[in-house]
């Protein structure tokens, strides 16, 4: 008989895609979620919008977390064209980006992101606005 | 290039390597560059476009910038290779899009970023504009943050 305690066991399952066109930056945030207890085969990675949107044709993704800045198709207009779609339109789409100009978060609001979170962000601060999704 | 216009550049650096990073500064004197390519081996590169022009350029040793990238990334790098060359576009993006919050006077887009190494690269800086160096020390070696930006009339 065990008397260990997972103490993940009540995370909700949720495939997240993460979209960045920085390799360190995936991996920052892949690390974080991961020390949060989510499933590394949750995670998916793209480098650009354009990726991401074919990852997000194929798969069921329950949460992006979005860079602003990438080659292709930036965060903004992925953002729009997720919203376009009826499987996404609810979607939590989260924006973590460079970009902290007053302009750009209401610009990312209006295309329908549902958090903006200003990047360097460190690892509990993203779990802190990320965290009640997998409740 | 007005004075104000560099201050958003030395919060945004400040923040990033002590708030994010843990790594305390020391910031020098600003001074006008007057040669501009004369510039650490290892630089982050971004271009500021829209109702101003400029660039920022983010400048370290081989050393600094293979150190700088192993604390942000939580690992150790030994070499330059393409994950420290990466997080070194990433930090001047990070500098660059977090000044644009200061800069009030005008809307700036900013430019993916790149980033070159070696002794004799050339960059090349918005034309009849100087190139603004803010030095700093760091207990992983000195960096220097470098802009031009064009003054609003």
């Amino acid at each position: 008989m065990s008397f260990a305690v997972d103490i993940w066991s009540e995370r909700k399952s949720m495939k997240v895609l993460i979209i960045d066109d920085s390799g360190v930056m995936r991996r920052i945030h892949a690390n974080t979620l991961k020390e949060h207890g989510v499933d590394a085969g949750d995670l998916r990675e793209a480098e650009d919008g354009t990726v991401a949107l074919d990852i997000a044709e194929r798969d069921d993704i329950d949460l992006f977390l979005v860079d602003w800045n990438m080659p292709k198709l930036d965060g903004l207009g992925l953002v729009k064209k997720l919203r376009a779609k009826p499987e996404y339109a609810e979607t939590p789409i989260i924006m973590v980006t460079s970009e902290a100009a007053k302009y750009n978060v209401v610009e990312a609001v209006k295309a329908g992101v549902t958090n903006y979170i200003i990047k360097p962000v460190r690892g509990d601060n993203l779990w802190q606005k990320i965290g009640k999704y997998f409740e | 290039m007005k004075v104000k216009y560099i201050n958003p550049f030395i919060t945004a650096t400040v923040n990033l390597f002590e708030e994010y990073m843990g790594l305390k500064l020391t910031g020098g004197k600003p001074y006008v560059l007057s040669d501009p390519q004369n510039l650490m081996e290892v630089s982050g590169i971004i271009g500021l476009a829209g109702e101003t022009k400029g660039a920022v350029v983010l400048s370290f040793s081989r050393e600094t910038a293979i150190k700088v990238v192993s604390t942000m990334e939580k690992t150790t790098y030994t070499a330059l290779g393409g994950e420290v060359i990466d997080g070194v576009g990433e930090l001047v993006n990070i500098i660059a899009g977090n000044a644009k919050k200061d800069l009030t006077e005008f809307r700036v887009e900013i430019s993916l970023p790149g980033v070159v190494t070696g002794k004799a690269y050339q960059i090349h800086w918005p034309e009849g504009i100087p190139v603004v160096s803010i030095p700093f020390e760091s207990e992983i070696g000195p960096l220097s943050v470098n802009v031009s930006l064009r003054d609003m009339a």
